[in-house]
């Protein structure tokens, strides 16, 4: 197996408070890891700080066996994507447009390749009529597949999920966890930071459980959901109420 | 020589810099209490009320200042004889009138229904609960787009020149004339006299209106 | 009121031979204004030290200080050190320089009531700063900024008439000349006034299609 994403001793503090305290992983081709823990932990903040948005005080990060750095950071990010909580569609263009931009103004596209590269990855998360509706005329769920399908149309390598669930009412849950599904099935290299046991169950290769900026286990979700070896991990599993009979 | 010229000139600058004070307290005055019949008529009159309110607004603001300047003086005397500074009030009061009542008319409007209500369900009279209740509360939304509006006309006053009220800007014109040159410095002394009324008007309004917040009206802009 | 047709009738068509003028001075002086207030509004958000101050201070000084003293200043006081307009450009030049003092806030207020998440999303595809200010930032503040933005350009438009004061021969200067010549000031500039209204509703509707053609759900509050 070939490791497309690295992360070594991620370190990162706002003032003095230390919220990443070294934080390792890594991600294998076609592999899916989930990333759960108490609220506050520096989940989000691991996320952003894989891709720079917000950049790391210490460690380092290699996708494809290349280095992070300031001067190929947007390079990087190309193949590198990343699915916000609350979505950030581009308010101001259609879904269309949204997944096109990419493609085009990015990656340096025709505009018909782009087109129909936008309308292909539409297709897969299932919004092919949404096409000419502005963000604000979705549903959260769909603006939530739009913007996996803006991630998809870069080609990325690995796509990082920041709880992309956990802004959605219920009932708008499932429709996004089976386009994730779907692509977990499909071998896209996948990180992702949730709640949704369900998807881990099924979909991840790994769950990684972190908290208070230190990954605490990483195994299987049979062992982490059935018989976790930290005490914490199924103190958090039993809050959120998932902690399956042994 | 160029101080000297300045010193020479001072009480003269001076002079203008008080006509030009009383210019704008003189609209402004008009504006307060024009503007804010107005809005009051317009929010709780009748439709007829409501479309001359509006008519009148549309009037006022969609014709330049130095027009209705001009209007207002020329054109009166036409029929009657009118010195220019009545002129300059009446023509910069009328239009900040317009300028006014739409403040107020917002101002009113921000005030929620429940206040009145609540007004009316403890007994008081329509007029009272909106004198005692409503008015005072719509003031604090008011005062934040008032002290846009005495910055605007502040600099107004200074159209007045162009039917001869002898105001700062005038003066200026008159010592250069008198004095061949120096124009720079002159109007340079010039806008500082303006840039420093409107800095101590403004600071005095958001003193006043620090003073006049309460809980729940704390709203200021950066 | 026939009477006031009849002088009407007569005059108006050389009060409206100013409308070029007064167009010509208004839509150079608002868009100077636009590009300048842009670059004002761009430093005060995004520029070093320097940057910032100068703007800051330009914005505080044209804003804090009449137009009309401004464009003394330019076309009268400016020659002294061998800097001379003819009165167009003079008042181009003033009525411009003050339009983006004001331009400038209101872009700046725009460019920062964009959500953060916006420019978040952009540097996550791989947007540089500049690319995603550009093409993500700019456009929603800008249709944000247009109810503003279209109270401002009407503001200008009036405020064209000021440069009659320096003997740009537009609308109100005409008028003035006409005035003059029949004496029947009341009649000539109430013919003038409602020139200005018609003028000013008629951007004012323009200004209204443009922001309903530009209308995006979400970016704004609500259609124009
Ligand atoms: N910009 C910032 N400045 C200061 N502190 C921050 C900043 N961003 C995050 N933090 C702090 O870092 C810690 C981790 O935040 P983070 O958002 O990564 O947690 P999380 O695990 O994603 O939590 P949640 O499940 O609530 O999303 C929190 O204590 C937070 O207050
Ligand atoms: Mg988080």
């Amino acid at each position: 197996m070939s490791t497309v994403l690295r992360v070594e001793s991620i370190v990162k503090r706002y003032s003095d408070h230390a919220v990443l305290n070294g934080v390792s992983l890594e991600l294998a081709r076609g592999e899916a890891k989930v990333i759960m823990g108490p609220s506050g932990t520096g989940k989000s903040t691991l996320l952003r700080c894989i891709n720079h948005l917000t950049p790391p005080d210490e460690g380092r990060v290699f996708l494809e066996g290349e280095e992070l750095t300031s001067e190929n950071i947007n390079k990087i990010r190309q193949r590198l994507a990343f699915v916000f909580q609350d979505f950030n569609l581009f308010l101001h263009l259609t879904v269309l447009d949204n997944v096109r931009i990419g493609p085009r103004r990015i990656l340096g596209q025709s505009k018909e390749e782009a087109t129909e590269r936008a309308l292909t990855e539409l297709r897969r998360v299932g919004l092919e009529d949404r096409a000419n509706y502005y963000p604000a005329q979705l549903s959260g769920g769909q603006q939530q597949r739009a913007s996996i399908a803006r991630a998809l149309a870069m080609d990325p390598k690995v796509i990082l999920f920041d709880e992309p669930t956990s802004a959605l009412d219920p009932e708008l849950t499932g429709e996004v966890v089976a386009v994730m599904k779907q692509l977990a099935s499909e071998g896209m290299t996948m990180l992702v930071v949730s709640h949704e046991v369900a998807f881990a169950r099924s979909a991840a290769d790994k769950i990684i459980f972190m908290e208070g900026g230190y990954i605490v286990e990483e195994a299987t979700p049979e062992v982490i959901l059935r018989n976790p070896r930290s005490d914490r991990t199924r103190g958090f599993l039993k809050a959120i109420g998932e902690q399956e009979a042994v | 020589m160029i101080w000297n010229t300045l010193y020479d000139n001072l009480p003269y600058l001076l002079h203008g810099t008080w006509i030009a004070l009383q210019l704008l307290a003189g609209l402004l005055a008009i504006g307060l209490v024009l503007g804010l019949a107005l809005a009051l008529v317009e929010v709780y009159g009748g439709r007829l009320a409501r479309v001359c309110g509006i008519v009148f607004e549309r009037v006022f603001r969609g014709i330049p200042a130095v027009v209705l300047l001009l209007l207002s003086y020329y054109g009166v005397s036409d029929f009657i004889e009118i010195p220019p500074f009545l002129a300059a009030v009446l023509a910069l009061g009328l239009r900040s009138t317009a300028y006014q009542s739409q403040i107020f008319r917002g101002a009113i409007q921000a005030v929620p229904v429940g206040q009145m209500m609540a007004a009316r369900a403890l007994g008081m009279g329509r007029v009272e609960a909106i004198f005692r209740i409503v008015i005072p509360q719509a003031m604090r939304h008011a005062i934040g787009p008032w002290t846009n509006e005495f910055s605007s006309e502040l600099k107004a006053t200074s159209l007045a020149y162009v039917i001869g009220v002898i105001e700062l800007t005038r003066q200026a014109k008159y010592i250069i004339s008198s004095t061949q040159g120096n124009i720079l410095i002159v109007f340079g002394v010039v806008a500082i006299i303006y840039f420093i009324i409107n800095r101590l008007g403004n600071i005095a309004l958001y003193r006043l209106e620090a003073r006049m917040t309460v809980p729940g009206f704390e709203r200021r802009r950066a | 009121m026939s009477e006031f047709l009849d002088f009407a009738a007569e005059h108006l068509p050389y009060i409206l031979e100013g409308l070029p003028t007064t167009l010509a001075l208004w839509i150079l002086a608002i868009t100077f204004g636009f590009f300048f207030g842009l670059l004002l509004a761009w430093c005060r958000i995004y520029g070093g030290r320097l940057a910032y101050s100068l703007a800051t201070v330009y914005v505080e000084i044209f804003r804090g200080t009449p137009m009309l003293v401004q464009m003394f200043f330019i076309y009268l006081g400016l020659p002294e050190i061998g800097i001379v307009f003819d009165p167009f450009t003079a008042a181009v030049v003033a009525i411009g320089l003050n339009t983006s003092a004001y331009q400038a806030e209101y872009f700046r207020g725009a460019l920062l009531s964009v959500p953060s998440g916006q420019m978040a999303a952009a540097q996550a595809m791989g947007m540089s700063r500049m690319q995603a200010l550009i093409q993500i930032v700019l456009p929603q503040a800008l249709r944000r900024v247009l109810p503003q933005w279209s109270n401002e350009a009407i503001l200008e438009l009036k405020f064209t008439s000021i440069a009659f004061a320096i003997g740009v021969t537009e609308i109100t200067a005409r008028a003035e000349k006409i005035g003059y010549q029949t004496f029947e000031f009341f009649n000539t500039f109430v013919l003038v006034a409602l020139v200005y209204l018609v003028l000013t509703a008629t951007v004012a509707e323009l200004l209204a299609w443009l922001e309903r053609k530009t209308y995006v759900p979400g970016v704004t509050a609500r259609a124009g």
